[in-house]
């Protein structure tokens, strides 16, 4: 009894629980727990205490595994038949209940489990294919809805280009306008500028419009927003004369147009004139006036 | 856990099973103890993969070796718990798994495995982690590297600089404070 209580306090049972003891001193303990039932009691209570330790660590295996095992299994149940002399063989090299170096043996029993493994790898790279796959196609749909979107945004932007183009010119026309406009009102109220107003001749009474002439400066502007003569056709075009001493001095062409580009049209320079006609001449104008074509004139008042 | 559909045999008809070779006995061991023996291989080894790998070749192994067990030497649990520690131990001390792991701190496998898995606590051992903790954290340390983390108990004095009996004394101590708590 008292040799068992020592035994029992080296801390020798825990060691041979915990699988931390050689052959020999396996065999020790062994024996040992044969001959005290109070040491094969207390190699049982730290087996208990060690169990509840593991079981307190439990951690689920993953859910298919079970069904691996028990496949695994029932295949090497089905062979173990064929296998009977092998394993009566290898039953002499018996593995004791704790050592560490008993890992070792029937290595080859685990072959078919790499295989199974491999099985697996394939069916999931199978599975990656086929998701790589329709990823791919999907991509390609998104790509091809991205192409149409693109295409029609470049086609927004040339429309918007072609607009802000349009209302950029529109702009530029009407600063110009604004401009003239400006210069025929500072015309008309200015001293220094002299308005004549051309009337219809004969062959065209309805006919009107109004010239400014600086004399110092002997400018000569055609006001389009004044003018009232019918429009001229691609072959033809109006000449301004200035009569000077009886005679026409050409002063340039000009169209009567229903949107003049201009409003303020400056024709060649002047110093005397005692009257100002406009004929209709050939495109480009001619060097005598075509007197019968004479639409308006007007004397320069004094 | 649907306990109603588990298998669940008394030792001694679980023992007469798998050495008969009747496959009901490993369906129902590893009813009972996949979880455990799974907790005591990823600790050692805290890789899933690879830890349940070892978990089927451990229940080959029980399978296979069903005639080595020999109940008059000790608990047939604590035999499947040391199959399953021995292929771990021999797996992480391997060399290719020392290749593939080597960025892997092994000193923090309990750790580790803890923070990375949801352990699975049984209802009557709830609280056994705080009483564990509450015990003087150096008798368990040594009883964790040697139970959780592969090491000799002649590599955990040599590791932790202490002669062979105390850590025999501390290895003791603890174990008697775990039997103290599951009385």
């Amino acid at each position: 009894m008292k040799e068992s209580k020592a035994y029992i306090e080296t801390g020798i049972l825990e060691l041979y629980v915990l699988g931390q003891l050689n052959v020999r001193e396996q065999k020790e303990v062994e024996q040992m727990a044969a001959d005290f039932p109070e040491i094969r009691e207390e190699i049982n209570a730290i087996e208990i205490a060690m169990e509840m330790y593991a079981i307190s660590h439990a951690i689920e295996p993953t859910l298919g595994l079970e069904k691996q095992i028990f496949e695994e299994i029932s295949k090497l149940s089905s062979k173990s038949n064929s296998d009977q002399d092998f394993k009566k063989e290898s039953n002499s090299n018996h593995i004791s209940s704790g050592s560490i170096n008993s890992g070792q043996t029937e290595t080859a029993k685990i072959i078919p489990l790499k295989q199974d493994h491999s099985v697996s790898t394939i069916r999931s790279l199978r599975f990656a294919l086929v998701a790589c796959i329709g990823l791919l196609m999907m991509s390609v749909v998104a790509l091809y809805g991205a192409h149409d979107k693109l295409s029609e945004a470049n086609a927004q932007i040339a429309s918007l280009n072609n607009q802000r183009e349009r209302f950029a010119a529109t702009v530029s026309y009407m600063k110009d306008e604004n401009k003239d406009l400006q210069e025929i009102a500072s015309i008309s109220g200015d001293p220094t500028w002299t308005s004549v107003k051309l009337a219809g001749t004969a062959i065209s009474p309805q006919a009107k419009m109004m010239v400014y002439w600086h004399k110092s400066g002997q400018h000569v502007m055609v006001d389009n927003t004044r003018m009232s003569l019918p429009q001229n056709d691609a072959s033809h075009q109006y000449q301004l004369w200035a009569i000077v001493n009886g005679k026409p001095v050409d002063l340039g062409v000009f169209n009567a147009d229903a949107q003049p580009k201009k409003l303020l049209v400056a024709m060649k320079e002047v110093a005397a004139a005692q009257a100002f006609a406009v004929t209709l001449e050939k495109r480009g104008g001619s060097t005598a006036p075509t007197m019968e074509k004479m639409v308006v004139q007007g004397v320069v008042s004094i | 856990m649907a306990a109603t559909k588990k298998i669940s045999l008394t030792e001694e008809d679980l023992v007469h099973a798998l050495k008969g070779k009747e496959t009901i006995a490993i369906q129902a061991l590893y009813d009972m103890y996949s979880g455990a023996l799974l907790g005591v291989i990823s600790r050692i080894i805290p890789h899933q993969e690879v830890a349940e790998d070892l978990l089927q070749e451990t229940f080959i192994k029980i399978w296979n070796s069903a005639d080595h067990y020999d109940s008059s030497k000790g608990r047939l649990f604590t035999w499947m718990i040391n199959v399953a520690r021995n292929l771990s131990i021999d797996k992480l001390r391997s060399k290719d798994f020392r290749n593939a792991t080597k960025n892997q701190d092994i000193e923090n496998n309990v750790d580790f495995i803890d923070s990375q898995r949801k352990i699975t606590f049984n209802a009557d051992t709830l609280g056994l982690r705080d009483m564990v903790t509450a015990l003087k954290p150096e008798f368990n340390d040594v009883l964790n590297m040697v139970y959780f983390k592969g090491y000799t108990h002649v590599e955990a004095a040599e590791e932790l600089n202490l002669p062979l009996g105390t850590v025999k004394t501390r290895i003791r101590m603890a174990i008697m404070e775990l039997r103290k708590h599951f009385n």
